[in-house]
């Protein structure tokens, strides 16, 4: 495996049956980029976190973690990596303190100012029972135990679910920081909208199979988007708005439409700016029609 | 073995550990200090032979006999099965809350993390037993004296034993299956059918050799409260609590973590 390699994931499968698992996986992930694992629930972005971790064992296939291999070398590479597991789960009797001592014993002990650091950054009470803790304040306790010896690369499961936007916002600046430094982080999210911010390149998995690997502005040329636009007073009648370029869907009806459109939306946002609009908001991109946008342009190519 | 797995594993269950070492050794208090009062009036029971054997013999009429089918026959076991069965079965808890996912994404080999819980209930069940060997010591005392401290200790020792070994079977049950209700169940019926055993089958000279299954044969068939340590029972029931502990270790190393 090369160099600048950081994860390389070649032909990795974990078959569950019925269709369910993870199905011959190539991916390389480079050194010190952040890439976001993107896919539906269930669609396999924890399993390959598990099987890189060895918590599970592949089918068939193989993966190295800093040019490890990731059966035989699974110790070496889990003393070098950070690990936020999807649905965390942590002993509730335990304060944060405790649970993350007993974890910085686990790794032979940890710089404290690192971790105390991480705790401020994300305003983290670590003298509760975990058991009292939001399921927000538990994410946190998770962010630091994987940040808490400054791994090379970062395996993060769905790492913003339950924060609060401004503990985001810590987040993705530790993120930035952490790139800056030249680690690499692999993050799984069901959005796009969560890795756009941080992510260099995004993988999508469906069903168990990479649907496409591209860089973030490769991806929102061919996304469908969605705005909702409510207007007052007079309103544009939906033949109007399906002829603007780049409009794909109309929905809706009278004074409020469901507009989906790819590519840029300066077309659109010209269209209604002759009437009077009370709100504009966007939608979470629609992964599915992502995927469909792929696999259409594979059919046709 | 790791050390941290163990003190945490060890840490998590102490309370109630303490609480059930401690209740024994009031329970032997209280039951020690009944027998001058009722002893002598009760005397040995006439039950059917099958209860007698159930019971320790059922003799009430001396200290032994009444400490034997008192708290050696059933409360012992009892509970120091409950301390064993449940400290090794909350490492399947752990697993299915999905603790375990995290711990072992640390430099932790699995057959560490294993034999850490097995420390753990070596040293749980050792502090019940400790607590029947005070609460037996005291009670015998205030019931008049008449037993040993040797023979107080060798029940105290095969019970140890006794805990390590169902304890063993739910570690290997927690480790190759990763259900805490299941390795709970599966050491609990294991005791209870072996409690059975041990008692009804030499009733019937056809199925008497099903005892030798069953750990309370090793645990109380040579009568430790009468005739001290038994050496041979210890050493099965040391060879089974190693042989399971190496089965757990084994299948745990192998299989997938459930989350």
């Amino acid at each position: 495996m090369t160099r600048d390699v950081a994860i390389g994931i070649t032909g990795l499968t974990k078959d569950y049956g019925r269709g369910h698992g993870l199905f011959g996986l190539d991916l390389a992930v480079r050194h010190g980029e952040i890439l976001g694992f993107l896919g539906p629930n269930g669609a396999g972005k924890s399993t390959t976190m598990r099987l890189l971790l060895d918590l599970i064992k592949p089918t068939s296939g193989s993966a190295t973690l800093l040019g490890l291999d990731s059966r035989a070398d699974s110790l070496e590479i889990r003393r070098r990596v950070g690990y936020l597991p999807g649905e965390l789960a942590l002993h509730p009797r335990l304060s944060g303190t405790a649970m993350l001592d007993y974890l910085a014993e686990l790794r032979g002990g940890i710089d404290r100012r690192i971790r105390d650091a991480l705790a401020e950054r994300f305003d983290a009470d670590l003298g509760r029972p975990i058991g009292e803790l939001s399921t927000g304040n538990r994410q946190k306790l998770g962010l630091i135990q994987a940040f808490m010896h400054e791994p090379e690369l970062l395996i993060l499961d769905e790492p913003i679910a339950g924060l609060d936007p401004l503990v985001q916002q810590h987040f993705h600046a530790l993120l930035r920081d952490v790139a800056a430094e030249g680690r690499t982080v692999l993050l799984s999210s069901h959005t796009l909208s969560e890795v756009e911010r941080v992510a260099d390149r995004v993988a999508i998995l469906r069903r168990g199979q990479l649907v496409v690997v591209d860089s973030l502005e490769g991806l929102r040329d061919v996304a469908v988007r969605r705005l909702e636009i409510e207007f007052a007073g007079v309103a544009p009648r939906a033949e109007e708005l399906r002829v603007v370029p780049g409009v794909r869907e109309i929905a809706g009806e009278g004074a409020h439409f469901v507009v989906a459109f790819e590519g840029s939306a300066d077309a659109l946002v010209k269209a209604i700016a002759k009437y009077e609009v009370r709100s504009i908001r966007s939608r979470d991109d629609d992964l599915e029609e992502i995927f469909l946008r792929y696999y259409r342009d594979r059919e046709g190519a | 073995m790791s050390v941290p797995a163990l003190k945490l594993a060890v840490r998590l269950r102490l309370l109630t550990t303490l609480l059930s070492a401690l209740g024994m050794a009031l329970v032997i208090l209280m039951v020690g200090a009944l027998f001058p009062a009722v002893g002598d009036s009760i005397g040995k029971l006439d039950l059917p032979e099958g209860v007698t054997t159930l019971l320790g013999g059922a003799d009430y009429g001396t200290i032994t006999g009444w400490m034997r089918s008192e708290i050696g026959a059933v409360y012992g076991p009892l509970i120091v099965s409950f301390t064993g069965i449940s400290v090794a079965a909350a490492l399947a808890g752990e697993e299915e809350a999905g603790v375990l996912a995290l711990a072992l994404a640390y430099p932790l080999e699995r057959s560490r993390l294993l034999l850490a819980r097995a420390g753990a209930v070596l040293i749980s069940v050792a502090l019940v037993a400790f607590g029947t060997f005070v609460g037996l010591v005291v009670g015998v005392a205030v019931g008049g004296g008449g037993i040993a401290v040797t023979n107080i200790a060798a029940v105290a020792v095969h019970l140890a034993f006794f805990g390590w070994a169902v304890g063993a079977v739910a570690l290997a049950s927690a480790a190759l299956t990763g259900r805490r209700a299941l390795a709970t169940g599966a050491a609990a019926a294991f005791a209870l059918v072996g409690f059975l055993l041990n008692g009804l089958a030499p009733l019937v000279d056809s199925i008497d050799w099903l005892k030798y299954l069953s750990l309370f044969y090793y645990y109380e068939g040579h009568d430790p409260i009468g005739n001290g340590v038994d050496g041979a029972d210890l050493a099965v029931l040391g060879a089974a609590t190693l042989a399971l502990t190496a089965l757990a270790v084994v299948g745990f190393r192998q299989r997938d973590l459930r989350r």
